[in-house]
């Protein structure tokens, strides 16, 4: 039984993330019961489950009906990840007080070794705010389809380390693409603009 | 997890073709595709891939089972406007079309969609090009200049005649794995198109800008002779998940053991 | 340190709207006003739908003494088209030819660029434009999946004519496919008026098949490489500026051409036959090099030539690089048509025999003793005279001017006893020739005279008479009707031993 299980283990992950997905609309139709079907090219008609740092379950749909500031990371980064938390950090600190609380979404490519606990030691250390601020977890396959939802490119060295594109979301209420940058380590006033156009 | 497997034995009908997924044996492999990081082969573990890319007549059979990837119904998140644009309507294919032909105008959302219910996924660029590097007789072609020549000729042909019918003739003659079509019927999308982090413009590998990447800078194409393969990786670098286009098809992948049971 | 974030945000910007696929709103970096030289400040007026013009077409003058925005749509277009007679390429397209529309625009204006990659191409396709100040020349900005368009704004702040090309992998493919145009940036105060403007682009292809081996030929990926095109063309096929399509101008005009070189190997030595280029903005710069022949051209590079039409006929454009333009095509026909300048050019004025070996000597003195020859009056001294110089052109090679020949190789004629022996053997010598051995002057000699029977009955007679007048011979004279009889009689083989 084990044994097959290995073998398995490459592919066990869609038919897992598969399994998932039937659960889903259970829960998306409680949130959502209310809400007008999404629009076409909302990026939460995908259906993705995370668990955050804290433990706790979620899906990527939850996070309508604000705007929400959406990038992608992993924890054992030493060199861009962090100047991507500084962009966010500061991106937050140039809006008004009422925006300043933006939910921030941070998913990990690396769900191999990011575990809530990791997650939860990483957020500790770059002081993190988890009013606002979530770090998720998701399985393999729905990695690689949120990256694709969100136009990110990334692959896994066989050292462990990612290679990625570094890119800051902003989605509106609805789950659209309203905003990007690449700019990191600072705000990118441009983006900041279109962040403050957003009302939440 | 294994009664799921079990169940997905059971695969869709199809109108003319049966669908045929060969065992193709585990190896190592030098991809085109080089990293500063990841200069040795990779080893690459057995999986099952269809013999041919996925038919007209797979998808169609495959959009009346699932509703929501109908034309028009599929969210353009998932699809963008020219998704199976040649067809008819919603669940007619277009005129003249037959449903031999590989089916082309999918997104990766969709091929990913189609793949799922099969049991399978869309293969890794690994997969795929370790699988695209044989030809009738052997695994490993890439060094023989007639084979490059042959697969470079696709792109020589005229891409407004008809696509000829999957299996058949015109590049469909199965390679040393068993598999057909690879080259010169049309591209097929990989699972991990979003990870040839090739910059937009080929030419500046080795540049220095690695925060483009995080850390590691673009990835630099080791074999700049093999140009049919270096032009699968160019057109996938073009594409975003929901893109589609007239000469874009797909095959899947599925763990050998369910090839197995 | 900001400076080189800045620098690293741009390129990312460009690699983002690439990615995105749709155009979100993308935040751009905050650029710093400082006034560069050639922007003329923000576009002004509406927005301005560029003029595309297919080879050898150029768009009209600007005329226009303000900064704009300028719209230009371009369609890339995969099609198979001839490349020569009964030959067919399957050519990657700026527009539908090759090369690709010619775009033309204004110092300082701001270039809204649209790239329309059609549905039916197999390839995603991108543009760099050399007139472009940004990383990679638009390239990143504008890469393009089949059925999808990308759109990238640039101001043209250098004037000047330059290359554009598709830059996507592998990019020696793309421009060796027909993937290069060319964009010209008008100084703000336009340029000269002329008569003509033609677009004109140098081209190296690659086939499978052997130089107008019918049918369709696939790109030759090994011959590209290795850089030993089957084709170099002038606008993309052979016979794409010949017969009915050839250029045409009129006398006392004033004609400028745009010659683009889009390789992707070969740097073309162009060239006009028959032409002096006036003007040539050599490498589509600013310097204006006068009185040219040939113009080089890299590949990737342009060049403005200029020049007046005086004769009337048909001027031959080429790669001097000459197998080029005769045998892989790269030639073509600019006709001019009006009144002939005879002050200029007379046209033929003579024509009458021309001896090419001779032609550095006075030939009176043989044409002298021809007629004489002919009136039957010839003397022994106009035999000798004439005789001497014909023995320059063709037996001096071996025997020498001296008639001492080169010891152990050419025997000597000077006081020869060979001669003196036998005077009328020397007649068959000549004519049929000598081979083996012989004795002259007491040393023996191996080697091989030609027959020399090209020489008319008058030429042998004369050059023998020189012979036997000159270096210590016996004297006397040879008739050509001696020379005549030797040569009706059959050939025997004259061996040195009999």
């Amino acid at each position: 039984m084990k044994a097959i299980f290995t073998l398995l283990s490459g592919f066990a992950t869609p038919v897992f993330a598969a399994a998932i997905m039937c659960s889903l609309p259970l829960a998306a139709d409680g949130a959502q019961v209310k809400q007008t079907a999404l629009p076409a090219n909302s990026v939460y008609q995908l259906p993705v489950s995370f668990t955050d740092q804290d433990g706790r379950a979620s899906t990527l749909a939850d996070w309508r009906g604000k705007p929400v500031l959406v990038t992608m990371f992993y924890s054992s980064c030493q060199f861009v990840c962090p100047r991507i938390v500084e962009a966010l950090k500061k991106t937050e600190a140039s809006l008004s007080p009422q925006q300043a609380k933006l939910p921030i979404l941070m998913v990990s490519f690396d769900p191999v070794r990011d575990d809530s606990a990791t997650l939860k030691a990483m957020a500790v250390e770059r002081h993190i705010d988890f009013g606002n601020w979530t770090l998720a977890r998701t399985d393999a396959r729905s990695v690689r389809k949120l990256a694709a939802m969100l136009g990110i490119q990334y692959r896994e060295l066989s050292s462990g380390e990612f290679n990625h594109s570094s890119v800051i979301l902003l989605l509106d209420a609805e789950g659209r693409i309203a905003g990007k940058t690449s700019t990191l380590g600072e705000a990118d006033p441009a983006f900041v603009k279109l962040v403050r156009k957003l009302k939440p | 997890m294994l009664v799921v497997l079990a169940s997905m034995q059971v695969l869709p009908t199809h109108a003319t073709t049966t669908v045929e997924y060969r065992a193709i044996p585990p190896g190592s492999f030098a991809s085109v595709l080089a990293n500063d990081a990841d200069i040795a082969p990779a080893a690459i573990p057995a999986f099952a891939m269809r013999t041919t890319p996925v038919s007209q007549g797979e998808y169609l059979a495959f959009v009346k089972s699932h509703r929501e990837w109908q034309r028009g119904k599929a969210p353009s998140t998932f699809a963008d406007g020219t998704y199976l644009h040649t067809w008819r309507g919603p669940l007619a294919l277009g005129a003249g079309m037959s449903v031999d032909q590989p089916v082309t105008n999918v997104s990766w959302f969709a091929a990913q969609a189609f793949c799922e219910a099969e049991g399978g996924r869309l293969p890794t660029w690994l997969e795929w090009e370790y699988v695209a590097a044989a030809d009738e007789q052997v695994f490993d072609a890439r060094s023989n200049p007639a084979w490059r020549a042959r697969i470079l000729s696709w792109y020589s042909q005229n891409s407004s005649v008809p696509l000829a019918a999957v299996g058949g003739e015109g590049g469909g003659n199965a390679n040393a794995y068993g598999v057909s079509n690879v080259h010169g019927l049309v591209w097929e999308w990989v699972d991990d198109f979003n990870a040839l982090l090739v910059s937009a413009d080929s030419r500046n590998q080795g540049d220095p800008d690695k925060l483009q990447f995080c850390g590691a800078g673009a990835i630099s194409l080791k074999d700049r002779d093999n140009y049919a393969v270096l032009m699968r990786i160019a057109l996938l670098s073009s594409l975003s998940a929901t893109s589609t286009t007239n000469n874009l098809g797909f095959r899947c992948v599925r763990p050998l053991s369910v090839e197995k049971k | 340190m900001k400076k080189t974030i800045k620098a690293i945000v741009t390129a990312s910007m460009a690699v983002l709207i690439v990615l995105s696929g749709s155009l979100v709103a993308v935040a751009a970096a905050h650029a710093a006003p400082t006034k560069v030289p050639g922007d003329f400040g923000p576009p002004r007026g509406k927005p301005i739908q560029a003029i595309l013009t297919s080879p050898p077409n150029v768009p009209p003058p600007i005329n226009r003494n303000y900064p704009a925005r300028v719209i230009v749509e371009l369609e890339v277009i995969e099609k198979e088209m001839p490349i020569s007679e009964g030959v067919s390429y399957m050519f990657w397209t700026f527009g539908g030819t090759v090369p690709g529309s010619f775009i033309r625009v204004r110092q300082g204006d701001t270039v809204e660029f649209h790239l329309k990659n059609h549905p039916s191409s197999k390839m995603p396709h991108n543009i760099d434009l050399h007139g472009v100040t940004g990383p990679g020349g638009g390239a990143a900005s504008s890469f393009t999946a089949p059925g999808h368009r990308s759109q990238f704004t640039f101001k043209a702040i250098n004037e000047g004519l330059y290359v554009y090309h598709c830059a996507t992998a592998p990019v020696g493919m793309h421009i060796a496919n027909g993937m290069y145009g060319l964009i010209l940036v008008e100084p703000p105060g336009g340029m000269s008026k002329v008569d003509h403007e033609f677009y004109v682009m140098q081209g190296d292809f690659y086939t499978t098949g052997k130089y107008r081996a019918k049918g369709l030929q696939p790109f030759d990926m090994e011959k590209a490489i290795d850089e030993r095109p089957t084709y170099v063309l002038f606008n993309g096929a052979e016979g794409s500026l010949t017969g009915d399509k050839a250029l045409t101008a009129r006398t006392n005009q004033n004609v400028r051409m745009f010659v683009g070189n889009g390789g992707p190997n070969l740097v073309s030595s162009f060239h006009v036959i028959g032409e002096i280029f006036d003007k040539v903005r050599f490498e589509g710069g600013s310097n204006v090099q006068r009185n040219v022949q040939t113009t080089l051209i890299p590949a990737g590079g342009a060049a403005m030539v200029e020049f007046h039409t005086e004769v009337p006929g048909s001027y031959v454009l080429v790669d001097h690089s000459i197998f080029r333009a005769f045998n892989k095509g790269a030639l073509a026909i600019l006709k001019v048509d009006g009144p002939e300048n005879k002050s200029i050019y007379s046209g033929k004025e003579l024509d009458s025999v021309y001896l090419g070996d001779r032609a550095e000597r006075n030939l009176d003195a043989v044409t002298t003793a021809t007629k004489a020859a002919a009136s039957g009056a010839l003397t022994q001294q106009e035999q000798i005279d004439a005789g001497k110089v014909l023995f320059t052109g063709t037996c001096s090679v071996c025997h020498q001017a001296n008639g001492e020949g080169l010891p152990n190789v050419f025997p000597p004629l000077a006081k020869s006893d060979y001669i003196g022996q036998d005077v009328k053997r020397t007649i068959g010598v000549v004519l049929h020739g000598l081979t083996g051995k012989v004795m002259v002057n007491g040393k023996e000699y191996n080697s091989v005279m030609p027959p020399m029977n090209q020489l008319n009955d008058d030429e042998v007679a004369n050059i023998l008479s020189y012979v036997l007048n000159s270096w210590g011979n016996p004297g006397g004279r040879i008739a050509a009707d001696e020379v005549k009889k030797v040569r009706a009689q059959p050939v025997t083989a004259q061996k040195a031993e009999h």
